[in-house]
């Protein structure tokens, strides 16, 4: 049997008294690249948002490889929405990508050569070296959400929450990123990864979880990703729209 | 210059500095609004550290302002979570309400307080000089240099100490969650020491020069450069240069200082808002209109490489058709014929082979939707641009 990377139960989350997710349980294995897929409004965000602490839930609790979450935030890299920041900020692509270390840095201590160096393998990595020093509002969207991935890289976890890094990036970037997921899984590390485009599912990952307010399915993406999940996800008949 | 004016204009200095430093991570954090808040809404609790101290420049008076100050930020937050008002609305139902029980408590008890809303307002910097601190006996400078000068300390040392957490919390505030920086202790901090060095500047120069030398030189800053650390340095310079150029404005002016660091501070604004190389409005302005004429002149040449008869290519022709005026016309040929675009024989307009490929890539470019690189290519084609 798998270890569980992550365990949720009983998540009940609300914004102003209108529960936007309601009692969910979610085990996610070690060593999974899973989506999480659902329409807009889902709750995908707020999920994620949960697990890192970021939000507080009304009910329920989560662990992290058994331990609740802030005992194990070294363990946990988040690539946030892309929309969530103000690009206009006054700072360089590298800067950004620097600001993955600090977790490890903790209060007070500044980053020095060492993260530097970090930074600029991440960036080299995701094929954004030559833009180091580029302020963040130059850079194209598809690069900017490379940036992110690069500041994820850069934090050397284990278990990688990414909130829609394929949101307008064109094919090749793609390919560059979803190349980048599956050596993280090939390492061993868990991936979880908020995705639309459902064609590209079966593809890219192997497990897969359907979320709307509720969960309504979590599993591998040969044995669940079936047009009665979709339908109950969507609420309209994907019999048509999905080809596998 | 005699002492009083070195003093008077050293006070300002710091105090800029001292509100460069907070001005700069409210501006960034959208939070302007907030330190017109606060610098409003401390006067109550200046005017009840005053019946307990009975002493304008007692630490424990600047420290019960600030209290009201975070305490406004406090309210502002609960009255928007409701989800009824806006922020800026809730900023405003707040500060009135505090500044006017502050203005009461004044009026109520004018006799015992020499506090009056003016100078809560407008400071009055040439006074300075005169409240001196004497410690045994020793004459050590003036009060609010004192005060003035261990705030600004604090608020340097602070800086050093969080600036890794400050730039984090400000640009993303939830990864400074998910890695264990509390972006909550952040704020508070920041609303503090905004508050303290609001307070601790208020005696000297006033509530109103307090917001613009938080908020102009930062404004300002914000405009010229892409660097964090270089739009603090530069929000410093400019708020001592405004503090220091108002003064002597004032002097020759025989007008109060306040008031010319303020106009100074919005005149520095202006000036860098319209000139301010790339974010400017006048570099906005060229830049569109730079983008504009380029756009015709790709028009033009898609126009040229789409039909090779030659009565589509006569120069008359050409501005019929593409319709557009002759000025316009005209500078777009001449771009076209200055980068070695195109090449007017007997009126006839033809594609050299460099305005051929050109045109060619930037069809390319354009049809699979990578913009990005049509820069790119313009700086590889253009030798004069528009
Ligand atoms: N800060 C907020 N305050 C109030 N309601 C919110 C807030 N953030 C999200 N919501 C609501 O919570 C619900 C879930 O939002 P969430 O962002 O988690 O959706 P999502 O599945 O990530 O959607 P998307 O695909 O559009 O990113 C939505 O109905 C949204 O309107
Ligand atoms: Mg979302």
């Amino acid at each position: 049997m798998q270890k569980i990377a992550v365990q949720v139960d009983d998540l009940t989350v609300a914004y102003n008294y209108k529960p936007v997710l309601w009692d969910i349980d979610l085990e996610i294995p070690e060593g999974v690249l899973m989506a999480i897929v659902g329409p807009n409004g889902a709750g995908k965000s707020t999920l994620i948002k949960s697990i890192l602490g970021i939000l507080k839930p009304i009910a329920g609790s989560i662990s992290i490889y058994g331990k609740p979450y802030e005992k194990q935030r070294s363990l946990v890299a988040y690539v946030p929405q892309k929309g969530s920041v103000d690009w206009d900020f006054p700072t360089t692509a590298l800067d950004v990508v620097m600001m993955g270390t600090y977790g490890s840095l903790g209060w007070v201590k500044r980053p020095g050569q060492k993260e530097k160096k970090a930074a600029l393998e991440a960036l080299e990595q995701v094929g954004m070296l030559p833009f180091k020093n580029r302020q963040i509002s130059q850079l194209s969207g598809g690069q900017q959400q490379r940036i992110f991935l690069a500041r994820a890289l850069v934090q050397d976890a284990s278990i990688y929450f990414m909130d829609e890094p394929f949101q307008g990036v064109d094919a090749t970037t793609e390919i560059a990123i979803i190349n980048i997921l599956k050596a993280l899984r090939k390492a061993n590390k868990t991936v979880v990864v908020v995705h639309h485009d459902l064609q590209t599912v079966p593809e890219y990952f192997d497990w897969v979880t359907f979320l709307n307010v509720k969960k309504i399915a979590t599993g591998p993406v040969k044995d669940i990703f079936n047009d009665d999940n979709l339908t109950k996800t969507y609420g309209i008949n994907y019999k048509v729209s999905i080809q596998k | 210059m005699s002492s009083a004016q070195i003093e008077i204009q050293v006070i300002a200095s710091l105090v800029a500095v001292a509100c460069a430093i907070p001005g700069t991570f409210l501006v960034l954090r959208k939070m302007a609004m907030i330190s017109d808040a606060i610098s409003h809404s401390i006067l109550p609790g200046l005017v009840i550290g005053f019946f307990i101290t009975q002493d304008l420049n007692s630490p424990m008076l600047i420290l019960l302002a600030a209290v009201t100050g975070v305490l406004t930020v406090v309210l502002v937050e609960q009255i928007q979570k409701t989800g009824l008002v806006k922020e800026d609305t809730a900023i405003g139902l707040v500060f009135p309400a505090l500044f006017s029980i502050g203005v009461i408590m004044i009026a109520k008890n004018a006799n015992d307080v020499h506090l009056d809303v003016d100078a809560v307002l407008l400071g009055e910097l040439a006074f300075a000089p005169f409240d001196r601190l004497i410690v045994s006996g020793v004459d050590i400078g003036p009060k609010s240099l004192w005060i003035i000068g261990v705030i600004l300390l604090i608020t340097i040392a602070l800086l050093f100490a969080f600036f890794k957490e400050l730039k984090l919390s400000t640009f993303d505030a939830g990864l400074a969650t998910s890695l264990g920086f509390s972006p909550v202790v952040i704020h508070y901090g920041l609303m503090t020491v905004s508050s303290i060095t609001t307070v601790g500047a208020f005696d000297a120069v006033g509530a109103i020069l307090v917001v613009a030398l938080m908020i102009a030189p930062a404004a300002s800053a914000y405009l010229l450069t892409t660097d964090l650390k270089k739009m603090l340095l530069l929000s410093i310079v400019f708020g001592v240069f405004s503090a220091i150029s108002g003064y002597w404005v004032a002097h020759w002016l025989d007008a109060s200082i306040a008031g010319s660091i303020t106009t100074m501070l919005g005149l520095l604004f202006l000036i860098v808002y319209l000139f301010a190389p790339s974010k400017g409005l006048i570099a906005v302005m060229y830049r569109e209109k730079q983008q504009k004429i380029e756009v015709s002149l790709l028009t033009f040449l898609l126009h040229l490489k789409n039909h090779t008869e030659e009565n589509e290519r006569h120069v008359n022709h050409l501005r019929e058709h593409i319709n557009w005026q002759k000025i316009r016309a005209k500078t777009v040929v001449d771009l076209a014929l200055k980068n070695n675009m195109i090449t007017i024989d007997n009126h006839i307009v033809s594609l050299t082979e460099k305005g051929d490929e050109f045109t060619s890539q930037a069809i390319d470019y354009i049809i699979t939707n990578q913009d990005t690189q049509i820069e790119d290519m313009k700086d590889d084609f253009f030798l004069f641009r528009g």
